[in-house]
């Protein structure tokens, strides 16, 4: 999970790194700790350490996990000769790793060899056949292919034996929402809040998956949701607000003759409305005029 | 010396405690040989406890490091962006068409 501290930790390293300030092993650190994919970066500045023999040196052991660091970025950017001699440096230091072995196979999806991939999967499963991050490279080589419900039937199976796998059920969702199939990615999403409870962004991706979904029971969930969302981000979570003014006016379209109004909190959209023109106003002025045309189109004020 | 007012003061916390109960035990002695009840402390090792309960109290507080927000939506705990899921990730990509700029070689 990325905080905001650390957020601007990052932009500051990254910046820092960028303009040749140093910090270059700190950056890599950060990176591979928040698991963000800057691989343009990582393959830049962890190649001119790599390429340093003082500095490598320097590293002790550290200097293996920098190699696959390293090679997994230059897979992601194409520059597979690099991964490769990566790679071969890493297969010549430890010859008998399976963590090795994932690499070379993750190296033979990267040139696009699916079947050849396939079946080096198929082996390291041989051999373990409770290896998680290979039972997740499968769903992933099904998806490289195109083969998305492919990768849902193997997800499910995955999912089966590994339930408390929260990056496989957002992995699961996020496919379901490709696809529209929004009831099953709404399944997944209630998955994630149940383990992770504290995490304002799978409450705040719910809300957008019932509102998407759409009906006067999901809307006043949604609204629900995009309300914990504020509560969880102190207000500060500016599609959260959105939220609850596009879920208020959609519920105003359906109980309109009805004359049933939401009667929980009636309050909630104004404060909503004053919260983000008060953002507006102080982050960007000029667009100030956009957004009161927005809220007058869709009926709600402050 | 990379003492801090903090440790020192903690110091001189617990220095005035075992200063206490050594004064209590000197009186315990005194009043064996008067033959007198004991029915408290005197009032200088009351004074020198609160003195070194508050000292004390102070330093462990301030010496270890600052408190952290249990707030959710403070800066430290407040989620801006999940990770990117690592291990799902797949390469075809717009990568393969803007070949890095950069044309380095591991060199050894």
């Amino acid at each position: 999970m990325v905080t905001k501290s650390e957020e601007t930790e990052l932009n500051r390293l990254e910046s820092q790194v960028d303009n040749g300030g140093g910090g270059a092993w700190e950056y890599l650190c950060l990176v591979r700790k928040l698991k963000v994919r800057r691989s343009d970066k990582v393959l830049k500045h962890g190649l001119s350490i790599l390429n340093d023999s003082k500095k490598r040196s320097s590293l002790g052991s550290e200097e293996w996990t920098l190699y696959e660091e390293v090679a997994i970025a230059a897979m992601d950017c194409q520059s597979l000769e690099v991964a490769k001699d990566c790679v071969n440096v890493l297969r010549k230091k430890f010859p008998e790793s399976k963590r090795v072995g994932r690499l070379e196979a993750l190296l033979l999806e990267a040139k696009g060899s699916w079947g050849e991939a396939e079946k080096a999967y198929s082996s390291l499963l041989e051999d373990n056949p409770f290896d998680q991050v290979v039972h997740k490279r499968r769903v992933a080589l099904a998806k490289a292919q195109g083969n998305l419900s492919g990768a849902i039937e193997w997800l499910n199976k995955y999912l089966e034996t590994f339930m408390a796998d929260h990056d496989a059920w957002r992995e699961l969702a996020e496919i379901y929402v490709s696809l529209q199939m929004y009831k099953q990615a709404a399944f997944c999403y209630e998955e994630l809040i149940l383990s992770q409870p504290t995490v304002p962004l799978f409450h705040l991706a719910y809300a957008d998956v019932l509102y998407t979904l759409g009906g006067i029971e999901n809307l006043l969930t949604a609204k629900k949701y995009y309300s914990s969302t504020i509560d969880l981000t102190g207000g500060k979570n500016t599609r959260a607000l959105f939220g609850i003014c596009l879920c208020t006016s959609a519920i105003a379209q359906f109980s309109k003759g009805r004359n049933k109004e939401d009667k929980d909190c009636p309050d909630l959209q104004s404060l909503a409305t004053a919260a983000l023109e008060k953002e507006y106003k102080q982050r960007a002025s000029g667009k100030l005029t956009v957004l009161t045309s927005a809220f007058k189109s869709l009926k709600v004020s402050s | 010396m990379g003492f801090s007012v903090g440790f020192v003061i903690g110091l001189v916390g617990v220095l005035i405690l075992s200063h206490a109960a050594y004064s209590t035990s000197q009186y315990r002695g005194l009043l064996k040989i008067t033959e007198d009840e004991f029915s408290g402390p005197p009032f200088s090792v009351v004074v020198e406890l609160i003195v070194g309960l508050v000292l004390c109290m102070w330093a462990a507080l301030t010496v270890p490091g600052n408190f952290l927000s249990i707030h959710p939506h403070s800066d430290e705990n407040r989620m801006v962006s999940l990770p990117d899921n690592l291990d799902f990730m797949i390469f075809n990509h717009r990568g393969k068409v803007f070949v890095p700029e950069i044309n380095m070689k591991l060199k050894h």
